[in-house]
Parts: C-alpha cells; sequence; structure tokens
C-alpha cells in the first residue's frame, strides 16, 4: 500500500488508488473519488476569541469505502460532518462530491447524498409513514415507488407494524432506527452516518452494521460514519481517520492504526515457575505485569514462539494463555491521552 | 422543485390535522370574535346609530389573517425547532426559496380557512355579513395577509439566527405593529409621532380604507395601492433579512438551533 495525500492513506479496495501523490492526483482524486475534501476550515469567531474547530482537514472518500471518522468529543467530528451536508458553512476549503463543486451544486448533490444520525429527530407529532412520506417527496419519490421501497426497510429495522405510529410513541432506539430507513430509502450513492447506533441495543446495532455493509456490497454506497463503538468501526471501515483538536492525525486501516500504539499482551496463568517466568521476560525484556499466578507479558508477535520455547526450555507450567491484540481502542486511549 | 414545495405544504398540513393545532387553530379567533363581539354589541346598544359594532368586528376579523398569516411563517420555523428537524431538513435537495414558497402557500390555504370561520362565526353569533360589502374586501385580505408574511419573515430572519431564546417574537411581533394600524380606532387618533408611524405601514391603509369603506359607502383605490407598494418593498425586504440571518445562522450551523 502506498501513500495518498500524505496521510499514510491505505485502502482495502480498488488497487488503482494505490498511487504516489503527484501532480496529477488532485485532478484524479476530484472526478474518481465520490467525495474530495480539500483544506476544510471552520473557525468559529466570537468577540474577543476564534475557535478553530476543523483545521485544514483533507480526505478523500472512495466509491464503495466505508470511511470511519474517529476522535474524542469535541475533535470535530459532528462539524465535519455538519460541514459536508451544508448545514454550516465553512470559513475556507473546498467539498467536492462526484467531481462537482459542492456549494455550487447542493441541491443536485443532495439527491444522491444522504444524512442519519441519532442526535437529529423527526416530527413527533407525525406518523412513521407521514414522515417517510414528507422526505420521500423532498427526494422525489412518492406514491408505490416510495411504499415498496420502504416497507423493505421498515421490515428489516422491526418497524413495519410501526407505520401507523407517531414518532412521539417510538423508543429512541427506533427513532434512529426509523432514521436509517428515511436515508436507505433514496437509495443514495452515499451516506453520512453520525453515530448511527448509539442508542441501539447490541444486536440491533450488529443488525445495522450489517446492513450497512451489504448496502456497500450490493449497490457500491459509500459511507462516512462517526462512532464511539471501536469494535464496530474495527469491523466496518476499509480506513479511519482520526481526528484530534480538529485536525486529522492519523489515516490509515483500523488494524495498522491499532498496531502502531501497542504490542501484543500475552496472559499466561502459571502454574509452576512463576519466578523463572518473570526471569525469561527480563532476559527477552519484555514489559510485564504480575497478578498473583497471572502474568501479562507485552511484546511484538513475532516474538510470541521465542518466548514461548524459553518458558519450555525452563519447565515453566501454565494452565491457560490468552494472546491479546491491539486493538483500535487502544488506539483512541492512547490518542486522548490515556492510559491502556 | 414543485415536489419539495408540496412536500413540506404536506408536512406543516400533517401537523395543523392533528386533533391539538386543529382545535387551536379555531379555538383563539373564536374566543376573540365572541369577547370583541360582545363588547361591539354593548358599543352598538349605547349609540344605536353608529356602525361602530360593525366596523370593530370586521378589523377583528381581518386583524386575525394579518395575525395568522404572520404567526404561520414563525411557528413552522418553531415546529422545525422543536421537533429538531432543521438539520434533517436542509440536509436534503431542499432549497431555501422552496421552503419560502412553501410557507406562503400554506400560510394562504389557512387563511382561506380561517377567514371563512371568522366570517362564518360572525354571521352566527351577530348576523353580521361581512361579505355583504361584496368581493371588494378580498383586496383588502390579500394586502393583509402580505403584511402577515412581512412581519413573520421579519421575526423569523430573528429566530433562525439567535434560536429558540427568541422564539416569544412568533407572538408578539404582529402585535408591535397593531398599535399603529388603526385596526379598531382611526388614525387621527393617535398622537402626532405615531400617525407618522402609522402612514409608513401597509396596515394602515387597509384598516382606514375598510373602515371608509363600511362607513360612508365609498370605496378608493388609493388606500390600496398605498398599501400594495409598501407591502411589496417590505415584503421584498423581508424576505431578504430572512435569507441574510439564515445564511449567517448557516455559518454558526443550523444544529445549533435545535
Amino acid at each position: 500500500m502506498h501513500k495518498l495525500w500524505g496521510f499514510g492513506t491505505c485502502l482495502k479496495t480498488p488497487s488503482f488508488f494505490d498511487t504516489e501523490r503527484d501532480s496529477r492526483i488532485d485532478f484524479f482524486s476530484l472526478f474518481n473519488m465520490v467525495l474530495a475534501v480539500r483544506n476544510l476550515r471552520k473557525v468559529y469567531k466570537t468577540n474577543k476569541t476564534s475557535f478553530v474547530a476543523v483545521d485544514d482537514v483533507s480526505f478523500d472518500l472512495a466509491p464503495g469505502e466505508i470511511l470511519g471518522l474517529l476522535g474524542p468529543n469535541g475533535a470535530g467530528k459532528t462539524t465535519t460532518i455538519q460541514l459536508l451536508l451544508s448545514t454550516l458553512k465553512p470559513t475556507s476549503g473546498s467539498i467536492h462530491y462526484f467531481g462537482k463543486d459542492f456549494f455550487k451544486y447542493r441541491s443536485e448533490i443532495l439527491n444522491d447524498v444522504v444524512f442519519a444520525s441519532t442526535y437529529v429527530s423527526l416530527p413527533y407529532t407525525l406518523t412513521v409513514s407521514q414522515n417517510l412520506d414528507i422526505f420521500g417527496r423532498l427526494y422525489g419519490i412518492s406514491g408505490k415507488e416510495l411504499v415498496t421501497r420502504i416497507d423493505p426497510l421498515l421490515d428489516r429495522f422491526g418497524l413495519l407494524d410501526k407505520k401507523k405510529n407517531r414518532v412521539a410513541t417510538l423508543s429512541a432506539g427506533q427513532v434512529t432506527r426509523l432514521m436509517l430507513v428515511k436515508a436507505f430509502m433514496v437509495r443514495p450513492k452515499i451516506v453520512l452516518l453520525d453515530e448511527p447506533t448509539a442508542s441501539l441495543d447490541p444486536d440491533i446495532a450488529q443488525e445495522v452494521c450489517q446492513f450497512v455493509l451489504e448496502q456497500r456490497d450490493t449497490h457500491g454506497t459509500s459511507i462516512l460514519i462517526t462512532s464511539h463503538n471501536m469494535t464496530e468501526v474495527s469491523e466496518l471501515c476499509d480506513r479511519v481517520l482520526f481526528l484530534k483538536n480538529g485536525k486529522i492525525i492519523a489515516d490509515d486501516l483500523p488494524d495498522r492504526l491499532a498496531r502502531s500504539v501497542s504490542r501484543c499482551r500475552m496472559q499466561l496463568v502459571i502454574v509452576d515457575g512463576v519466578k523463572r517466568t518473570q526471569a525469561v521476560a527480563d532476559m527477552l525484556q519484555m514489559p510485564y505485569r504480575l497478578d498473583h499466578k497471572m502474568i501479562e507479558i507485552t511484546l511484538d508477535e513475532s516474538e510470541i514462539a521465542n518466548l514461548l520455547q524459553n518458558l519450555a526450555a525452563r519447565a515453566v507450567v501454565y494452565t491457560s494463555i490468552a494472546i491479546i491484540q491491539p486493538t483500535l481502542e487502544d488506539y483512541f486511549l492512547k490518542m486522548v491521552g490515556k492510559k491502556i | 422543485m414543485m415536489g419539495r414545495i408540496w412536500a413540506l405544504f404536506l408536512r406543516y398540513m400533517y401537523q395543523f390535522l392533528k386533533p391539538d393545532q386543529f382545535s387551536e387553530f379555531f379555538y383563539w379567533p373564536a374566543i376573540d370574535i365572541f369577547l370583541w363581539g360582545m363588547t361591539s354589541v354593548w358599543i352598538q346598544h349605547q349609540d344605536p346609530g353608529s356602525h361602530l359594532a360593525a366596523a370593530i368586528l370586521t378589523g377583528l376579523i381581518f386583524w386575525q389573517i394579518l395575525w395568522r398569516a404572520s404567526f404561520e411563517i414563525t411557528m413552522s420555523l418553531l415546529q422545525e425547532f422543536w421537533n429538531r428537524n432543521l438539520v434533517n431538513l436542509f440536509s436534503t435537495p431542499l432549497k431555501l426559496h422552496e421552503w419560502i414558497f412553501s410557507l406562503l402557500f400554506l400560510g394562504s390555504v389557512k387563511i382561506v380557512i380561517s377567514l371563512l370561520f371568522g366570517s362564518l362565526f360572525v354571521y352566527i353569533l351577530y348576523s353580521l355579513n361581512v361579505f355583504s360589502l361584496g368581493w371588494i374586501f378580498l383586496p383588502y385580505a390579500a394586502l393583509l395577509m402580505l403584511s402577515g408574511w412581512f412581519i413573520g419573515f421579519l421575526a423569523a430572519g430573528i429566530m433562525i439566527c439567535y434560536g429558540q431564546r427568541t422564539q416569544s417574537l412568533a407572538w408578539m411581533t404582529a402585535y408591535l405593529f397593531a398599535p399603529f394600524s388603526a385596526v379598531f380606532y382611526p388614525v387621527e387618533v393617535l398622537p402626532t409621532w405615531a400617525q407618522k408611524i402609522a402612514y409608513c405601514l401597509p396596515t394602515t391603509y387597509v384598516f382606514e380604507g375598510m373602515r371608509q369603506l363600511l362607513l360612508t359607502q365609498l370605496f378608493s383605490w388609493q388606500p390600496i395601492l398605498m398599501s400594495l407598494g409598501l407591502n411589496v418593498l417590505y415584503l421584498g425586504a423581508s424576505i431578504t433579512f430572512f435569507v441574510v440571518m439564515f445564511e449567517k445562522s448557516r455559518n454558526k450551523g443550523l444544529s445549533r438551533l435545535e
């Protein structure tokens, strides 16, 4: 994998993106990526102070790619999404969808770009079907076509029997699912999801993730997603952007990000030879933590075999062994400055 | 474009047809007509020869048109605040002018309903037929609707920028114009400084012209044309103000309003 845009971009998807940055890349990105963001900046100014919420952010979204936007609270994730929807005006920078300038072709572009969030709602005195009727019409879908689109989606998200119910009677999780129906009924080319599973039970969240993957696989939908669920992001996303203080500080594959800050941890429950195990760890210069009979050794994957051989040579007896791979959560905690 | 305007019209009509909104739409005008109507009847009994009661009642019904036109715009905006739906709406292909057109269309339909209801209620209670002057009242009603819209967009412009803390403007703004509009009394009773303000308002010419018509049966185009000119000017200015304030609000982010 090669770098794209100097962020260490790596894509699981098409190989034609694996191009070194050169003078042609801007043109290439602008017209081949479904979304190209360049030097996006948002500064909030008050009387005496100014706050940079998004600071010179540039990235691309490829066709059929699922891109995760991660970062601690206040990092600029939701602000970035708002800028990408034009519900917030940028201070500077450019946004191109499908090669077209978003600021010039906003309405046309938004026919193919939809948004769903846990943090917005729908008119609560209207019924589910009334809401979907209104939003369907805003995208030019109505009548039988709308019904044929929404019924399978409502069924998929367990809301078909709620069609005549007012939104006010739905639970928070059901409203979130309704927002997803509203988004995907349009059959969009790009979906911007802001914390789509935040209020969902784990089984429903899993179902939503499965659905998102299906949409990508069957329709080639590109998805930009923000989430605090690191497991979910790892499973879903082809690539992750990590934002901190409004800046992109990392742009890479989820597992590569995880490995970039943390090594494996091997946990052994020792029956005989705790001191000998400590000696081996010291000898191999591997940090460890001892808790009664359980020892946790931090090491690289390539060192596992060497460690086990040394333990066997010293007749260390253990009853259980567990190898814990670094996760995106480790990366997240490291980046926000908390101890892993 | 028409599809999106229709979509928003439906959005507000669905809301309007809910029992709480539907009953409120008729409740307040009915109470106003009853209270002021009875007051007028009492005044009429004191001076049977005057047209005072008819003037007050007609003023009341026509004031409802202005207030309703203004309130529909501001209330529709508030509904989006309260429903946390503003970001939803403006992250669709919807354009701002389509939203404005939908509000004007919605306002027109609701005003016709409101006018018909008010007139029928007045006829039932007081045997006063506001249509007895013929269809000449229609231009007056249309002019008041335009005035209501300019007041509505003025208030909505402030609300879209400063959010829910200014929501009381939805109810208040139209009433700010009432004392100067000569709704129930002639302009001459106002102090001189207030008369100057009154003659700058399109509403004054409507209520004065209407009263003249009721009391003297003399119709004049002059107040209608004056009102039309001012309305076109003010409505254009207030819609421009709303668009500018919307852009200013977008600069701060629409999501903060929810």
